[in-house]
């Protein structure tokens, strides 16, 4: 039977992981706790030799680092499928492994509402200065430092989605319940999204981000998109504006969105995700108008269990059928985004 | 109204002083700093001077005696409909932070803890979840309408079944009460303030609830029985809670501020430019309409 590695461990789905690769392939477990070990024992004779295909989670890194050249490089040429646990990949080569025939799986879907969930959340929060009100009230300030004119309701807003993919266009679904105005940007029109979602092309980029109340980011990190919300877009956002972001902390140009709450032009920020996680630039902390948490965005155990599901299946099914549905954008030949 | 305490104020009623004839007032519950409640002493008062009308601005008057009011012919009016959007947005807020336990993820990350203190063991989507509702009334209709968006399911106990309300609104009478707390993963609480009311959220069915159900609570502090969720909180059988009223405001339950999985607000639940500037002018065209009119739409169900 085939090889294939856990690499990073399994919480909810340690059952379906049984039955769903029982009679289809052994499972190695990667327990190296650091790179060198684990580098050693990919090699022949090593206890992971001769794996076919492994599932990742991010949590890995911690003890080997992200999937980078090196990791790749020694992962050919057994290894042909990479099924990650996550939407966000970005802690994996995937130039790298294109060059070397190894296919690399998402997670898209499982990870949209919790972390659509939490923009809400941090929509609300960010408008209704919450975070705030909750650590004056823990210190006993109950609401004098507070004032109605710095809070306003969500209902006929403006909410601007950057990037209107899956979680994109959950967020929009749950915000125009109350209702707010909908207006995207995305590199092409998503044709399937409802008429009530505007589409704003690159030309008329500067034109949505003037209305917007709310900026929601919601792009996946690449060199392209690195410091993409930067002090061009931030400024041309209108004074009091502002930004949700649940995707990865180095879309923002983190210094540009300081210096704008600084001066006031943003009105508040709501934040999941930063640059150099696990360390949070102490200067947020200063900040009254911001709402911050700590990569919370997929972490509830119902969609810990689906994420995980997703990619063991990702991987079962290029073991079955030669290949998983949900390999990433890159290797595909079209893309919805 | 100016007045620094209720001597004075009550003494500027009286003839001759700033306050006297008037026939009518608009009333806000921060009036209640300097001058307190509208009490049976400030009822009789107004009464003596003439005031016919109290417009009230908020959704919630009991900082006023009604049955004094009634007693002594004077109207009271207050501000329903003004105030759903915003209160049903903070019970909506309240009910994802303790889903989520956001309120501990917020303060370990400022603590500079990351998430290491946080399991996705005791955190839940809202989708499929059920969401019960005391009192379907303004606030919680608007709250339905919002959770069913995910969707999560929506079950009501009210006085009466309303019948102008969507179907997927599943109503539970008295006598399957327990039953509806039984299925319930978030109890949001939306019934006024009364002696009826009070502790109404007892122990009873507090522990009624299913083992790790969260209360949302953005109506009157005093409607639930405090000891008893705070009990349940400490033994496990309440999840979290999310509580925006308390009974003593300003003043929180110590027991309270040391439970990790509990998120608080101070009484915020209307609180933004919109809503307040939407209340001021609901209570104000109620006080209008008295004097053009003869009366304001808004008069409390108790004088109807």
């Amino acid at each position: 039977m085939p090889r294939v590695m856990i690499c990073g461990d399994l919480v909810w789905a340690h059952k379906e992981c049984e039955e769903m690769f029982k009679g289809v392939a052994d499972i190695v477990v990667m327990d190296s706790s650091n790179r060198a070990d684990f580098l050693t024992n990919l090699k022949s004779g090593g206890k992971y030799e001769g794996i076919v295909g492994l599932y990742r989670h991010n949590i890995s890194a911690d003890s080997i680092g992200v999937f980078d050249k090196e990791i790749i490089n020694a992962l050919v040429p057994s290894v042909k499928w990479i099924a990650h646990n996550g939407a966000g990949y970005d802690q994996i080569d995937v130039q790298a492994c294109k060059e070397n025939g190894i296919f690399v799986s998402n997670t898209p879907g499982a990870v949209d509402d919790a972390t659509a969930t939490t923009a809400l959340y941090l929509m609300i929060s960010a408008l209704r200065q919450y975070s705030k009100a909750e650590r004056d009230v823990r210190a006993g300030l109950w609401k004098s430092q507070l004032r109605s004119g710095n809070a306003h309701d969500a209902t006929g807003r403006t909410l601007a989605i950057l990037g209107l993919g899956g979680i994109g266009m959950r967020l929009a679904e749950l915000a125009h319940a109350f209702p707010m105005r909908i207006v995207y940007h995305n590199r092409r029109k998503v044709e399937d999204a409802p008429a009530w979602c505007e589409y704003f092309p690159a030309e008329r980029l500067d034109e949505m981000l003037s209305i917007a109340d709310v900026l929601s980011v919601h792009v996946p990190l690449k060199k392209e998109t690195e410091g993409l919300v930067g002090e061009k877009m931030i400024r041309t956002l209108k004074k009091g504006a502002i930004i949700v972001n649940t995707a990865r902390g180095k879309v923002i140009d983190e210094g540009a969105m300081i210096r704008a709450l600084e001066d006031g032009h943003l009105g508040a920020v709501g934040i999941d995700v930063y640059p150099n996680e696990p360390d949070v630039n102490p200067r947020l902390f200063e900040f009254p108008n911001a709402t911050l948490l700590p990569h919370m965005g997929t972490e509830t155990c119902d969609s810990q269990k689906k994420m995980e599901i997703r990619a063991l299946t990702n991987l079962r099914d290029f073991l079955v059928k030669g290949k998983g549905s949900d390999i990433v954008p890159e290797m595909t030949p079209k893309s919805r985004m | 109204m100016d007045s620094p305490d209720r001597t004075h104020f009550l003494a500027d009623l009286k003839p001759g002083g700033k306050y006297e004839k008037i026939v009518g007032i608009f009333r806000k519950n921060s009036s209640a700093v300097r001058i307190g409640v509208f009490d049976k002493e400030i009822i009789y008062s107004l009464a003596e001077v003439g005031v016919k009308w109290i417009a009230h601005c908020g959704a919630g008057y009991d900082k006023i005696d009604i049955l004094a009011c009634k007693e002594k012919d004077i109207s009271v009016s207050n501000t329903p409909g003004a105030v759903d959007d915003a209160t049903a947005t903070t019970a909506l807020y309240l009910m994802i932070s303790s889903l989520r336990q956001f309120s501990k993820a917020e303060r370990d990350v400022r603590e500079g803890l990351w998430k290491s203190r946080l399991s996705s063991a005791n955190a839940f989507d809202m989708t499929g979840r059920t969401l019960a509702i005391l009192g379907l009334g303004g606030i919680g209709m608007r709250l339905a309408e919002l959770a069913h968006v995910f969707p999560m399911r929506i079950v009501y106990h009210n006085r009466r079944k309303r019948d102008d309300v969507p179907d997927w609104c599943e109503y539970f009478p008295e006598d399957r009460l327990n039953e509806m707390l039984g299925i319930t993963d978030v109890l949001s609480i939306h019934v006024p303030l009364r002696k009826e009311t009070e502790g109404f959220v007892g122990d009873k069915m507090i522990r009624a609830l299913k083992k790790g159900a969260i209360i949302v609570k953005t109506a009157r502090g005093k409607v639930i029985d405090e000891d008893a969720m705070i009990e349940a909180l400490e033994d496990g059988h309440l999840g979290s809670v999310g509580l925006d009223v308390h009974p003593n405001e300003p003043k929180l339950n110590p027991r309270i501020l040391e439970l990790p999985q509990v998120t608080l607000l101070p009484h915020v639940g209307t609180a933004t430019f919109d809503s307040q500037k939407n209340m001021e002018l609901r209570a104000l065209n109620n006080l209008r309409d008295f004097l053009v009119k003869g009366r304001g739409i808004d008069v409390v169900p108790e004088m109807l």
